[in-house]
């Protein structure tokens, strides 16, 4: 199995003729990290619902680890992980229950599923808090517990969607490191959905970019970047009044980009290497710098180039309707 | 053990831990029967035996027992079809669901939880009642007969609240059902014999099926073993359940799919 996903054309619409997917095409590689990027609403639980065979597509076609999601549903889940948006965990349960219990739903014998389970407490870091009810536990422990079930019976394909939203700063990374680690060390294929540029950033080794239900860019984070172009180099002077002259040194670089107030800016064509004789040019014209910013092209750069709208600034606008649980969003 | 048995098993072990460790759950389903017993019993304890059609009886309180006992299972189910909802409005479902796990445990494990608790809340109410002075005429078979019709009653009962949560998938909305139960009970002979009532109050009385099951299940205790009255609560409970657990199943296989 060389592609652990191919989804060819798929398509879910929902009643009402809204298309929440609307033809889709990904093929995501055996090991590796690939990152769905998109805002709310984008279509990226409605993707991976399908994908986790909780929802029929409408159309088009998806295998999950060889299997088909439609035709050959039980060993699609066989075969995957889950960790749903909101990490969907019984609170009344403890983390040691509810690990025995997703050994038992994976029919993992009774012996090596406790065993499993200790191993998978003791990787995730919450050995600790294993008999405490989970309604106890705060949302970065939640998340892991959530990992840790969708380990238990060793899936081919993790699929994590949104894992990371709502966590304070800390936990994402404990969290990041975590699926770092596990994809390096099991060769687990993860399919990770997300809001956050960082995310895809630091995970993914290819990242889809999805919005209103079509993908509109696809490629390693780098290549991605390399197809906006130039990166962008932003000069303050020490002088306002030289404010000018430092555009018109600029301006030998490349064209002029949008920047900060009291500051001029540029794309070097020249790429990194360019920034030693801009300073050297700023010099000789006797232009003293009070700050140098060298701004690689970000994700956001490529999602505004290919949507015409921002995504972080979406997703903290959106940040109010958080709370809606992925059911809702499926209409 | 097959994979499907110990999975329906451990889901329903699963649905009796939740409710043991949730009082909110638990308690009203033993808390209002026997306030409701207590009441009717001090209200009527003593006139109930002047009270023209009234069966003869040895106390008010092995009569009200039955009520209890129902009333009982009632509220559980209603609490059973709250927990599935909450289920899938938090998500737990949907973990069942993407997981290989028999796709009929998700069902049946809770109406074996149901079963459990409602055989438990049986033998609750009526060591209660014997403790203040009950008897049941029909010894300890018919204490048995009555322990295991109100276990197998939480099987509709439960198949009816699962359907309500299958179908609103909100814990509120399947809370919100809670008064019709109560109707149900009400508009029945659950409380009082259909004898002492009178014009239509007593048409919807002789027409409810709740009215048949609960005289099945009191003939046990205050008149004695009657195999005739056990089976017509039987094919009651077995009716609805058809009817229930059929439409859950239906339900069930409907959201699956994924497309509610």
């Amino acid at each position: 199995m060389d592609e652990a996903i191919v989804v060819e054309g798929l398509e879910r619409e929902f009643k009402g003729g809204i298309r929440a997917v609307d033809g889709i095409d990904l093929h995501v590689r055996a090991g590796e990290v690939y990152g769905f990027l998109g805002p709310n609403g984008a279509g990226k639980s409605t993707t991976v619902r399908m994908l986790t065979t909780l929802l029929r597509p409408t159309g088009g076609t998806a295998t999950v680890a060889g299997f088909d999601v439609l035709h050959q549903a039980g060993d699609v889940r066989k075969s995957i992980g889950v960790a749903l948006q909101d990490a969907a965990i019984d609170p009344f349960m403890t983390g040691r229950e509810l690990l025995r219990l997703q050994a038992i739903l994976h029919a993992i014998p009774r012996i090596e599923g406790h065993a499993r389970g200790e191993e998978l407490l003791e990787r995730v870091g919450l050995i600790d808090a294993a008999d405490r009810r989970v309604g106890t536990y705060s949302g970065g422990m939640r998340r892991r517990l959530d990992l840790a079930l969708a380990l238990v019976h060793e899936p081919v394909v993790l699929f994590l969607d949104e894992p990371t939203t709502g966590l304070d700063p800390t936990s994402r990374v404990a969290l990041w490191e975590e699926v770092r680690r596990l994809n390096k060390e099991s060769g687990t294929t993860v399919f990770l959905t997300t809001q956050y540029l960082e995310e895809a950033d630091q995970l993914a080794e290819r990242v889809g970019i999805i919005d209103g239900g079509k993908i509109v860019a696809e490629g390693t984070p780098a290549q991605l970047k390399a197809e906006i172009g130039d990166p962008t180099l932003v000069i303050t002077p020490t002088d306002p009044s030289q404010l000018e002259a430092a555009s018109g040194v600029l301006r030998t670089f490349g064209p002029s980009a949008d920047t900060k107030p009291g500051a001029t800016a540029v794309r070097l064509h020249e790429g990194t290497e360019g920034i030693v004789r801009v300073v050297r040019a700023l010099d000789d014209a006797g232009i003293s710098t009070a700050g140098i910013e060298l701004h690689q092209p970000s994700l956001d750069d490529v999602f505004v180039e290919r949507t015409g709208h921002r995504l972080e600034g979406d997703a903290e606008g959106a940040a109010g309707g958080k709370g809606r649980r992925g059911r809702k969003s499926r209409q | 053990m097959s994979p499907a048995l110990l999975q329906t098993l451990s889901l329903a072990r699963r649905s009796v831990k939740g409710t043991f460790r949730f009082p909110q759950a638990w308690f009203p389903s033993l808390f209002f029967p026997l306030v409701l017993m207590a009441i009717f019993t001090a209200s009527f304890g003593t006139s109930a035996a002047h009270i023209p059609g009234f069966p003869k009886i040895d106390g008010f309180l092995s009569f009200a027992m039955t009520g209890a006992i129902v009333q009982g299972v009632l509220i559980s189910g209603v609490g059973a079809g709250g927990f599935f909802a909450a289920d899938i409005e938090g998500g737990f479902f949907d973990r069942l669901a993407s997981s290989p796990a028999s796709r009929s445990a998700i069902l049946v494990s809770r109406l074996v939880a149901g079963m459990f608790l409602a055989t438990c809340q049986a033998i609750f109410f009526m060591a209660i009642a014997l403790i203040f002075g009950a008897t049941i005429q029909g010894g300890v078979v018919g204490a048995l007969i009555v322990i295991v019709l109100a276990g197998l009653l939480a099987i509709p009962i439960g198949g009816l609240g699962v359907l309500l949560a299958l179908r609103t998938g909100s814990a509120e909305a399947v809370q919100g059902m809670f008064p019709l139960f109560f109707a149900l009970m009400f508009f029945s002979s659950t409380f009082f014999p259909r004898e002492t009532m009178t014009g239509w109050f007593q048409t919807v009385a002789n027409l409810n099926p709740i009215s048949h099951l609960v005289e099945g299940m009191r003939q046990q205790i205050i008149v004695g073993v009657d195999w005739r009255a056990a089976g017509v609560s039987l094919a009651i409970i077995i009716g609805l359940a058809v009817l229930t657990v059929g439409g859950s199943a239906l339900n069930l296989r409907r959201r699956l799919e994924g497309n509610q």
